[in-house]
């Protein structure tokens, strides 16, 4: 059942920032853009999050995923302060 | 000490995306940034409580704290799913 979850954690996020990247290519909103980018690194998050709990148990990525989950946010950030609002 | 800290940092940045989101749906009404606000909170409450309560938590029931997160991703597709059905709508 874990599995489960983090795959679909996974692939949500994949499909998140496929259908936002695809929407900023047709508009060119940079709204779309920055969230796509944000969850391009979510994915990267959790496939992360699947090596650590799941393929490597022993191991630690912690700080990893907490990394990558500020970077993501982080760009999303970035992108409503400057650029967007 | 690093980690927690960087996790403050985290859930900060997810609580102000919720913000931005929740200001721009006041301003234009649009559904799909209320839809955003909600899942940037929801990923701000699941990087709290795994911050909090998921160092207790065994390895078969720190799962449980992902289906929060896996809830907010699903409310961004419903959210473009939802913005498609309106353009496809208007036109």
């Amino acid at each position: 059942m874990a599995e489960t979850v983090y795959i679909l954690c996974a692939l949500t996020s994949v499909a998140c920032a496929v259908l936002l990247l695809r929407a900023w290519r047709r508009t060119r909103m940079k709204l779309l853009l920055y969230s796509g980018l944000c969850f391009a690194i979510f994915a990267v998050n959790n496939v992360l999050l699947f090596v650590d709990l799941v393929l490597i148990p022993a191991g630690d990525l912690s700080l990893a995923r907490t990394v990558t989950s500020l970077l993501g946010s982080g760009v999303l950030l970035y992108g409503l302060i400057w650029d967007v609002s | 000490m690093l980690k927690t800290l960087l996790d403050g940092a985290v859930m900060m940045a997810y609580l102000s995306c919720a913000l931005f989101f929740l200001r721009f749906h006041r301003q234009s009404r649009d559904r799909l940034f209320a839809f955003f606000s909600l899942a940037f909170a929801l990923m701000g409450v699941h990087n709290l409580l795994t911050t909090v309560v998921g160092p207790d938590l065994d390895a078969e029931r720190r799962y449980f704290l992902f289906v929060v997160r896996l809830v907010a991703y699903l409310l961004i597709l419903g959210a473009i799913w939802d913005k498609n059905r309106a353009g496809r709508g208007t036109r």
